[in-house]
């Protein structure tokens, strides 16, 4: 947590010595809070305040290991501000009270539940060995020796030291935590803990005693707890497990600032569903571990779904494992359904494909956890990738029906992966999930089917080979360009005005001449420079400054066509500025071989730290700008992550001799609607690069996306305004906005980025 | 420094909402901390359990098929269901009503929903198709031949909630329920709609959309978290509305719940781990925010009921 400059003033002794070369104890405080200087340079700090001030600067929860699990490190009470650190630990409880033949049953009865859920291996992480105070030293050791085998971490529970020892004793050579301090043990169980280098779980009667002895334990030194939040009752247990973790976390009280154990198995009253109803309770509501009686599949199934869907980092999408998923018994003979590995899409896709009750083979192909058509767009879910996963999983060999039926919101990849599959027959599923249903039950995919199978039979192969192979997709070659003469917009001329590339204007890069519009795709597929044109036109008459080409992933076509649109735009328009927005590099290298730097270097859009760094590679050897998305898997989780990605981008640039000044760094503008609390972290990002120097740009109407009409203009210019003010220096927007061109240029005024003049918004 | 207990009592509470008549009258909300959070601040009215009743007999598990065997009419069931000593209401469901299914007439909807209330005296919500002009239609002629009753119709959405709303509270007094789906900013706009048509705000409950355990319940859990966190941490009377969610309908349609012990003999029972999956994700719904769930089995809704009585 970091601390105010006013709140370190407290702690300085207020003598305005200057013994530490600042003015007054004021300045000092405040170079202290940014982290100027060392709280060190100051001689006159007593040692109790330099303690306060290395307490309030450490982590709010301690965070451990226990062998390879994560224990605690939580700084949110809640998943939407952060993701959480540690999920929940699951242990089943064996005690030595228990005759023989039960311990042998709890112990056989654990390996029993471990499988895969969305890439994550669901068991019981640990074992709880509870120590009853009828039984002896020996039953204990005996007890543990025989857990042991299992391989698992344990948690020793038992609050008698004698016993305590005995069992660190034969624990040795395994990960474990001894649980067993309490008001009354506490030093010695700390000693043996200590000693054995492990975490000491504490229990108290009440939260005040439990307060207490945590306290004497960290002034006796050991820092290394973890705490129970007792079995009194459900409701003691809940308004402790809560209350423990608030006081850590929103009220920064640091002796509560350890993981939790809850021993589910001694309040459930032996009652299974009780039991399921506390594991759930209580991993959204705070145990680090959480000890049942048994893990069955009933109680397992739901629990590690519900963890894994609480623990997921929330702004990065759930990835299920690519590959074949057999539905509805499907086998070899059974047809293909193709979609991407977005969590969400798995689910609903899968769920109507089981409704349908017909066999099916789903296909999950890798598209980075992007939901069918943000993936298209971005270039993750192409005939290419399709063709990669075809391959790298080796479909045609595992399956032999030859239906590939993919989502008919791509239905335009068709050709493209019928010309790279041409072994099968590739089919058009309905727009929507629901949809699958009906569709599939009516077998409608089978009037698609041309008789294409894998050794299906002689006879087959046969009528296969006599059939000519489908003539592959038609490349229209790139026509020549077109150049109108002065382009006319409602009678009135368009032209680019000169730009000087130096100024220090706002660049508003326009953003409509984009392939996910259906015009301009349409446009695009058939060389039609009217739409494009005219898209141009009315940008350049707004007050763009440069104009960005999206031309999609274009697999077939793409150096051709982008060299076609560069030369078309800049020579109809005086040579306007480009953005080259593809995920194809050929393309975009093909298209600033063709580009005229008159008016400002080409754009490349754009690069991140994550599998498109190239990208920076590529703007370096063609010397362009490149604009640098601060993210590499998803989005970045914090302003620390997304300024680490700056700096390793940045740093790249730099060491490919590239100036600061052609990275242009996108934080990544974020949706209100979904995102709210997050806004502030991206304009404080912008902030952060402009005090660096650094110039930024981003897509910034993405904020109001989802918004009415009518609001969008509105939040825009309110955001552009708070941006300009952080200090962005470029948005890829839609200038024919008129209310957020008027709050651009007003903003220039204001940061005398250009001298007012009545008539300043006509110019 | 000894601990200081600092409970987080708001300002803002809850509206409080009564749902049906006489002594089987319930209030759902009221309590100004976070729910289940009784070490902060008594909370006078505890989470509400309603049973789940299809117009549909087809049931989903052995158990429940046995649980009404010999029902053979929605009202049999509801009345059967009502027996329950841990129900709070009943919520009845035409999913029979489907234009795209069965296609039950509003007629004999209507004459469901008289039946049930003829036999059933804990309150009543009504749930309907799915269908929004289906419903739209259905939810007024429900709520205009159960007047007097205080019944709760489930679904005003984005749709349909004019028709819904006009029909059901402002022409025969009962109460809506508005419901988004995991979307906290359409949630806010519902309740400010309905409102804005001149229906107190007193008289919504909202559906905020809900999820099995483990099927995207992240968004469930962030939408709960921040109705509540917005209605009590910064008094928005917008988002004050006691929320309602169906869980039974959502657990009893994902394969851990409905796979028979022959598709995967080590998951074992069907029963029990439709249970568990149910009573799992109530038990989270209710800790998020929930003021009421509605399940299907008796053995769900007994173990909720525990705990909730735990927990008070």
């Amino acid at each position: 947590m970091a601390l105010k400059g006013l709140d370190i003033f407290k702690l300085t002794p207020k003598t305005n010595c200057k013994d530490c070369g600042s003015p007054t104890c004021m300045a000092f405080a405040m170079k202290v809070a940014q982290g100027a200087v060392p709280i060190e340079k100051c001689p006159h700090m007593s040692a109790e305040a330099l303690s306060t001030l290395s307490e309030a600067t450490a982590p709010p929860m301690k965070s451990y290991k226990v062998g390879e699990l994560s224990l605690g490190g939580e700084t949110v009470l809640s998943r939407h501000e952060k993701t959480f650190v540690s999920k929940t630990l699951y242990a089943v409880s064996v005690c030595d009270c228990m005759d023989e033949a039960k311990q042998d049953e709890v112990i056989a009865s654990i390996p029993k539940v471990d499988y895969e859920r969305i890439s994550e291996r669901m068991y019981v992480e640990m074992v709880y060995v509870n120590h009853s105070a009828d039984k002896s030293a020996d039953d204990y050791v005996a007890l543990i020796n025989k857990v042991k085998g299992l391989g698992r971490p344990l948690v020793l529970g038992c609050t008698d030291v004698a016993v305590a020892k005995a069992a660190v004793a034969a624990a040795a050579g395994c990960d474990f935590i001894l649980n067993g301090a309490d008001e009354s043990n506490y030093a010695d169980m700390s000693a043996i803990a200590t000693e054995a280098k492990v975490l000491l779980g504490v229990r108290a009667a009440s939260l005040e005693a439990l307060h207490d002895t945590v306290e004497k334990l960290e002034a006796a030194g050991n820092k290394n707890l973890i705490l129970d939040v007792g079995t009194a009752s459900i409701k003691d247990a809940y308004a402790n497990a809560v209350q423990i973790r608030r006081a850590a976390l929103k009220d920064g009280d640091r002796t509560f600032g350890y993981p939790s154990i809850v021993n589910v198995a001694a309040i459930a009253g032996g009652n299974a569903h009780m039991e399921a109803a506390l594991l759930s309770l209580f991993t959204c509501k705070y145990g680090s571990i959480v000890v049942c009686s048994e893990m069955t599949y009933a109680k397992a199934l739901p629990l590690y779904g519900l963890r894994q869907n609480i623990f997921t980092d929330p702004q990065k999408p759930m990835k299920v494992t690519p590959g074949i998923y057999p539905i509805n018994g499907a086998d070899e003979n059974s047809p293909c359904c193709l979609t991407v590995d977005f969590a969400l899409t798995y689910f609903l896709v899968s769920g109507e494909l089981e409704r349908s009750k017909c066999p099916v083979n789903l296909l999950i192909s890798d598209a980075s956890g992007m939901s069918v058509l943000t993936a298209w767009a971005a270039g993750k879910f192409s005939s290419s990738s399709v063709k990669k996963f075809m391959d790298e999983f080796d479909i045609a060999g595992k399956i032999k029906s030859r239906a590939l039926i993919i989502p008919g919101k791509v239905a335009v990849m068709k050709g493209e992966i019928q010309d790279k599959l041409p072994e099968w027959d590739v089919i058009v599923a309905p727009n929507e999930a629901v949809q699958l249903v009906k569709y599939l039950k009516d077998e409608e995919w089978k009037k698609s089917l041309t008789g294409k199978s894998a050794g299906a039979g002689a006879a087959a192969s046969a009528a296969a080979a006599t059939e000519p192979a489908p003539a592959p997709k038609k490349v229209i070659p790139a026509p020549p360009i077109v150049v109108t003469g002065p382009y006319k917009l409602e009678d009135q001329v368009v032209t680019y005005k000169h730009r000087d590339a130096s100024s220090n204007r706002f660049v508003v890069i326009g953003e409509r001449i984009h392939c996910i519009s259906p015009a301009i795709r349409k446009a695009m597929d058939s060389y039609d420079e009217g739409p494009i044109l005219k898209r141009a036109a009315e940008q350049i008459a707004a007050g763009a400054t440069y104009l960005d080409v999206n031309i999609g992933p274009a697999e077939s076509n793409g150096p051709e066509l982008m060299q076609w649109a560069v030369q078309l735009l800049q020579q109809n328009f005086n040579n306007v500025p480009l953005a080259l927005d593809t995920a194809n590099k050929a393309a975009i290298e093909a298209g600033i071989k063709v580009y005229n730097r008159e008016n400002g270097k080409p754009i490349v859009n754009s690069a991140d730290a994550g599998s498109r760094i190239d990208n920076i590679n590529l703007a370096a050897a063609n010397d362009a700008i490149v604009i640098a998305l601060c993210s590499a898997d998803g989005i970045a989780k914090d302003n620390e992550e997304r300024m680490m990605h700056c700096h390793n981008m940045l740093e790249r640039g730099l060491a490919l001799g590239m100036e600061s000044d052609d990275l242009w760094f996108d934080p990544l503008f974020l949706v209100v609607k979904g995102m709210q609390d997050k806004q502030m972290d991206v304009l404080n990002a912008i902030k952060a690069f402009s005090d660096e120097g650094l110039k930024s740009t981003g897509g910034l109407s993405n904020n109001s996306n989802g918004m009415p009409k009518h609001i969008r203009p509105i939040m825009d210019s309110a955001l552009v305004a708070m941006c300009m003010m952080q200090g962005l220096t470029s948005a890829i927007v839609n200038p024919c906005d008129q209310r957020l061109m008027e709050t651009i240029k007003s903003c220039d005024v204001f940061k005398n980025n250009i001298l007012y003049a009545d008539s300043y918004l006509d110019i | 420094m000894p601990f200081a207990k600092k409970p987080q009592v708001f300002g803002a509470s809850i509206n409080a909402l009564t749902l049906g008549t006489g002594d089987k009258a319930i209030t759902l909300g009221g309590q100004n901390v976070y729910n289940l959070y009784t070490f902060d601040a008594p909370i006078a009215n505890r989470p509400k359990i309603g049973i789940d009743v299809s117009d549909d007999p087809q049931q989903p598990s052995p158990g429940l098929a046995a649980f009404y065997e010999g029902c053979t009419t929605l009202a049999d069931r509801a009345k059967k269901a009502a027996s329950l000593e841990d129900v709070d209401f009943v919520c009845i469901r035409f999913d029979l009503a489907d234009p795209n299914g069965a296609d039950k007439s509003i007629e004999d909807c209507v004459a469901d929903a008289k039946a049930v209330a003829e036999v059933v005296d804990k309150p009543i919500v009504v749930a309907g198709c799915k269908n929004t002009s289906k419903d739209t239609e259905l939810f007024g002629k429900v709520s205009e031949a159960l007047q007097g009753k205080n019944i709760l119709v489930l679904s005003a959405r984005e749709e349909d909630y004019k028709g819904v709303a006009a029909s059901a509270v402002m022409a025969y007094g009962q109460k809506v329920g508005a419901e988004s789906a995991v979307d906290i900013n359409l949630a806010k706009q519902l309740n400010v709609l309905i409102t804005q048509m001149g229906v107190d705000g007193h008289n919504i409950a909202m559906n905020v959309g809900s999820a099995a355990a483990g099927y995207g319940f992240e968004y469930v859990v962030s939408t709960l978290e921040r109705v509540k966190a917005a209605a009590l941490g910064q008094s928005d009377t917008t988002l004050q509305m006691p929320i309602i969610t169906p869980v039974g309908n959502e657990t009893w349609a994902v394969k851990e719940s409905t796979a028979p012990e022959s598709d995967n003999p080590e998951w074992g029972d069907q029963d029990e781990r439709g249970i568990d999956m149910e009573v799992e994700t109530a038990a989270a719904c209710l800790a998020y925010g929930s003021d009421a769930v509605i399940l299907r089995h008796p053995e769900s809704i007994k173990t909720v009921a525990q705990l909730i009585a735990a927990l008070m």
